[in-house]
């Protein structure tokens, strides 16, 4: 007996009958559906000579899941729509959903680059929440540790943006400086990457022996093996000129765009958390906010170079002033602040990382906002990009550094 | 806690504040309607003695009873965040202006807050969902969405829909969220 072929049921993968056009995945850059807003429908029609081109989501130089629509007309942007939600977790969710120590490892994840920052802003939060004071020593091994994850996201930076550019060294050069210290970091915090290192009332466990003498052999040839590989961009005459006047943006803009971090700084507007908003021991210490005035990707990147010499001198003076003392506060294994709300914001190599967390009362955090600066960052590759080239378009986005991790949450 | 700073916005804000300003460690916290949001970001942003630019965070709150927009905004002028609590959106149609027209960086956390808490901001042109996919229904961060392994509690099997009412069961009793987030 023969059966019949169901006209309706589906051919499968490997049928070879199926034809390209049928195959399943392939991304349509214009959606199924009706346009739901005004800028979608707008965006989505296309004009005289102009065609869309989709990036995404799995793209190398996306600096994660991230997909962007670019409409385009001959080699310049006309538009572009980027497509977030790949990588979303409800990472808000699962924090109201766990009790307060629970909820500071959920936010680690969302920035694999920089997990300290992205644990710091929850921790003072909720330390406002509890009123707890933090001993001095445990605030000092913050910052310090803290200061190291800087160096590291910024070597990662100049790493992937050369990258982006066609330039494979400085990432195979970066990673040296970035291992020794994700080294040196899981010798105190026990991790590579995601640290989970910061608890409410301190840190989790003291510095030692193995951190202080990889720290001590790294800080003696740091400065002066810095130099020589920024050397390597800084002095790039092809790098320099792509990079110059390259994705401007002004002070104005910055602010209107909500940009925060080295991105703002490289505006012109002297705006760092550490010191405009203080926290921790930063009012003590001594550095600089570094600025510049042309808001161009060059701009950025150096601003960045000069972030790493502050942090530098941060952590020298760290290691000078570190008092003694104990590194947690003593609390309670189970945690209920009284009902109240609490916002807590830190600068970190991305710009803002900020939490906003009310507490009713029980153990769990009624709600626990997490801000990160990538997602608000992003935006402004929309507004830079039409008008240059589509080549560019990678080159703007990862000079301004989002973390696809802490765009998606 | 910027005292002079809250003697300046009870003197400029004292018609549409509806509750006391509170202080604590460094926030300064001020309650106005839905309504007034417009008027009084503008006013903080403009004003020279103000001069609020920085808008650090926009977020949505749902306290299981209303839905709130929390704004927290920066300044060269004071060294206090200002949290700008829109309070008292009803559950069922949450409508609050948009400030895209000062922050056009704001659009993409208005969108976020659009996507998980299903308020509509008025004057934002791009208000399509940002994580969650479009044909997506429900708004997972209100208090009556549960998880995936709560969702035999939820009214829903954990999805609600938009013209779907009820009141949340898992939400913490009245008087403590009250507590917690009016006074």
């Amino acid at each position: 007996m023969t059966t019949a072929q169901h006209p309706g049921s589906h051919a499968s993968a490997d049928d070879p009958r199926v034809t390209l056009d049928e195959q399943i995945g392939v991304f349509e850059p214009i959606p199924p559906y009706p346009p739901r807003t005004e800028r979608e429908a707008e965006f989505y029609t296309l004009g005289d000579g102009e065609m869309f081109i989709n990036i995404g989501p799995q793209h190398p130089s996306t600096h994660g899941v991230l997909r962007v629509v670019l409409k385009i007309r001959g080699e310049q942007v006309v538009d572009l729509d980027p497509v977030l939600g790949y990588l979303h977790r409800g990472v808000e969710k699962l924090c109201e959903n766990a009790d307060y120590h629970q909820a500071i490892c959920y936010t680690d994840p969302l920035e694999y680059v920089s997990s300290l920052f992205m644990e710091w802003a929850p921790v003072i939060a909720f330390e406002k929440l509890l009123d707890v004071q933090v001993p001095r020593r445990a605030e000092y091994i913050r910052v310090l540790t803290g200061e190291l994850n800087r160096v590291m996201s910024h070597i990662m930076f100049v790493g992937w943006m050369a990258l982006d550019l066609g330039g494979l060294t400085p990432i195979l050069w970066g990673f040296i400086e970035r291992d020794e210290i994700v080294e040196m970091l899981a010798g105190v915090t026990g991790q590579r990457m995601l640290f989970n290192y910061y608890r409410i009332g301190g840190v989790n466990g003291d510095l030692n022996h193995d951190f202080m003498s990889r720290l001590g052999r790294w800080m003696s040839h740091a400065t002066s093996q810095l130099e020589a590989e920024l050397a390597l961009l800084n002095e790039n005459e092809i790098f320099v000129r792509r990079m110059r006047g390259l994705g401007v943006v002004d002070s104005e803009t910055a602010l209107r765009m909500c940009l925060s971090g080295p991105n703002l700084r490289a505006t012109g507007v002297p705006f760092d958390v550490r010191r405009a908003h203080p926290y921790s021991v930063y009012p003590e210490l001594d550095f600089d906010v570094v600025t510049r005035a042309e808001g161009d990707c060059l701009a950025r990147y150096l601003l960045r170079m000069d972030e790493i010499r502050q942090s530098i001198r941060i952590i020298d003076q760290c290691l000078h002033e570190m008092p003694d003392g104990p590194v947690i506060a003593k609390l309670p294994r189970l945690l209920r602040p009284r009902p109240g709300r609490a916002y807590a914001a830190v600068e970190g190599p991305r710009g803002q990382y900020a939490t906003y967390a009310i507490s009713d009362g029980t153990d769990q955090p009624f709600r626990m906002r997490i801000h990160d600066p990538s997602f608000v960052n992003l935006q402004t590759v929309g507004l830079v990009m039409p008008g240059n080239l589509v080549a560019d378009t990678m080159a703007v986005m990862a000079s301004l550094d989002p973390i696809m991790g802490g765009v998606d949450k | 806690m910027d005292r002079a700073l809250r003697r300046r916005l009870d003197g400029r804000f004292s018609d549409v504040l509806t509750g006391p300003i509170r202080q604590r460690h460094d926030e300064t916290e001020m309650r106005i309607g839905p309504a007034d949001v417009a008027q009084v970001m503008r006013a903080l942003h403009d004003e020279p003695e103000f001069r609020f630019k920085f808008l650090a965070d926009l977020c949505g709150v749902d306290t299981g009873r209303v839905m709130q927009v929390v704004y927290h905004v920066g300044s060269d002028t004071s060294p206090d965040w200002i949290r700008v609590i829109a309070d008292g959106l009803p559950r069922d149609d949450p409508r609050v202006p948009s400030v895209t027209f000062l922050w056009k960086g704001a659009e993409w956390q208005e969108r976020e807050a659009y996507d998980m808490f299903g308020i509509i901001f008025e004057g934002n042109r791009d208000l399509r969902r940002i994580y969650m996919p479009p044909d997506y229904t429900s708004f997972p961060l209100r208090k009556d969405f549960f998880l995936a392994d709560d969702a035999s509690r939820s009214p829903a099997m954990g999805v609600r829909h938009l013209e779907q009412v009820h009141a949340p069961r898992n939400a913490a009793p009245d008087d403590v969220v009250r507590q917690a987030t009016s006074s």
